[in-house]
């Protein structure tokens, strides 16, 4: 799909999740489908596996999510699933989160850690990027028990690796 | 030239000589003895009128001188002295031969002798410059065969140098060789070594690491990821990270 097409559903997602009033909430689910659709290939394949009925790749959304995430944001997902584009949706729903933040006059952050950070956690860290790098950004955080402990944080394509994953990396690169 | 001329004088003269004496016979031979008979008849018929006259004893004495003249007939002429007229003539002849001979064959004679010497001195020079020629063709032919057989030793030479240049080559290359193959050898060695002690780095550090992660996993409660955090985000703040 082209970025055009990304942006479009991308808008939509956010006008939808603007009209209902939960934006925050909606996008942070939505973010967080997202990622998990990264992380699974598998159910990444099947949710755009044309082959199979759109009904029933809708249906194993709804089974997914269904009371893990607002109606609203089930129904979101499983519009773009019935559109064919479930195979997109990471990317869509980055878009999305992305231009959401940028509305906000914002750049988005991912935060992979092994645990939920605490809002104040997420405050300070805030606050942190922006006293270095002189950036607002928003704090998106996926969960990602990789990392062992630490966090490790992607800005665009700027990266601040803090991860205990990486310093077992640098120690193994210092042992070779 | 001038003995020359001298020879050809002498010649002549000798010419002139024998011309005069032959002559003596010739003028004997040119009155037969019947001729000299009937001249002395005829003038003893012009004395006397007739012979017969003579046969008077008046005229005995010119009978025995008419005997006398007519056996000067039958007598041989001198081969030593000839007449007087004839030494005359035979003299005249040979002064105008001589003269003419002079005059006409002498130049000629010179002349053919000037031309023949000129011809030989000629052909001399010819002959020297036909030496001189040879010469020069000859050194020539030396300096041609001195040359080639400079050049043929140079070829051997600079034969004698490639070959050995060639050799040099083969020997450098095969050292270079030689030297390639210890240094690949070499490097092999210092690879396979490198390899074991890499290999066997990464054995300890996977034993080693292994080892952390599962005491650092062991250890990562909640406190400790949330100290881990609260860690990184200081880090950030200050820069550091």
């Amino acid at each position: 799909m082209p970025d055009e097409g990304l942006d479009g559903y991308a808008e939509a997602l956010l006008a939808v999740a603007a009209a209902e009033g939960q934006s925050t909430v909606i996008e942070d689910e939505l973010f967080r489908v997202g990622e998990a659709l990264r992380q699974n290939d598998e159910l990444l394949a099947a949710l755009s596996d044309s082959r199979l009925p759109i009904e029933g790749r809708q249906g194993v959304v709804e089974d997914l999510l269904g009371e893990k995430a607002s109606a609203v944001t089930t129904a979101l997902v499983s519009m773009v699933v019935g559109t064919g584009h479930g195979g997109h949706l990471p990317e869509i729903v980055d878009a999305m989160v992305a231009r959401g933040a940028a509305n906000r006059d914002r750049v988005l952050a991912k935060v992979r850690s092994a645990i939920e950070l605490t809002e104040d956690q997420k405050t300070r860290l805030a606050q942190a990027i922006k006293s270095s790098t002189g950036t607002d950004v928003e704090i998106r955080v996926i969960i990602d028990e990789s990392v062992l402990g630490g966090l490790v944080t992607e800005i665009g394509d700027d990266v601040i690796d803090g991860s205990v994953r990486h310093r077992q990396a640098q120690l193994r690169e210092n042992f070779g | 030239m001038t003995a020359t001329i001298r020879r050809l004088a002498g010649a002549f003269g000798l010419i002139g000589v024998l011309l005069v004496l032959g002559a003596v016979p010739a003028s004997a031979a040119g009155e037969t003895i019947g001729t000299c008979v009937f001249e002395e008849i005829l003038h003893a018929e012009e004395e006397f009128g007739s012979l017969h006259v003579l046969e008077e004893p008046a005229h005995k004495k010119d009978l025995v001188k008419f005997e006398e003249d007519l056996e000067k007939c039958v007598e041989a002429p001198s081969p030593i002295f000839p007449e007087l007229d004839e030494i005359i003539w035979g003299g005249a002849a040979f002064l105008i031969l001589f003269g003419f001979m002079w005059w006409k064959g002498f130049p000629a004679v010179q002349r053919a002798m000037q031309a023949r010497s000129d011809k030989i001195a000629a052909d001399l020079d010819a002959a020297e410059q036909a030496k001189t020629e040879a010469t020069t063709v000859l050194a020539d032919h030396e300096a041609q065969l001195a040359g080639a057989k400079a050049e043929a030793a140079q070829i051997v030479e600079d034969a004698r140098a490639q070959a050995d240049l060639v050799a040099a080559e083969i020997q450098a290359r095969a050292n270079e060789e030689v030297a390639q193959m210890r240094a690949r050898a070499a490097a092999d060695i210092e690879s396979a070594r490198s390899q074991a002690v890499s290999d066997l780095r990464g054995v300890v550090a996977d034993i080693a690491v292994g080892a952390a992660e599962r005491v650092i996993k062991s250890n990562l409660d909640v406190d400790t990821q949330r100290a881990l955090v609260d860690a990184y985000i200081d880090e950030v703040a200050s820069g550091n990270a």
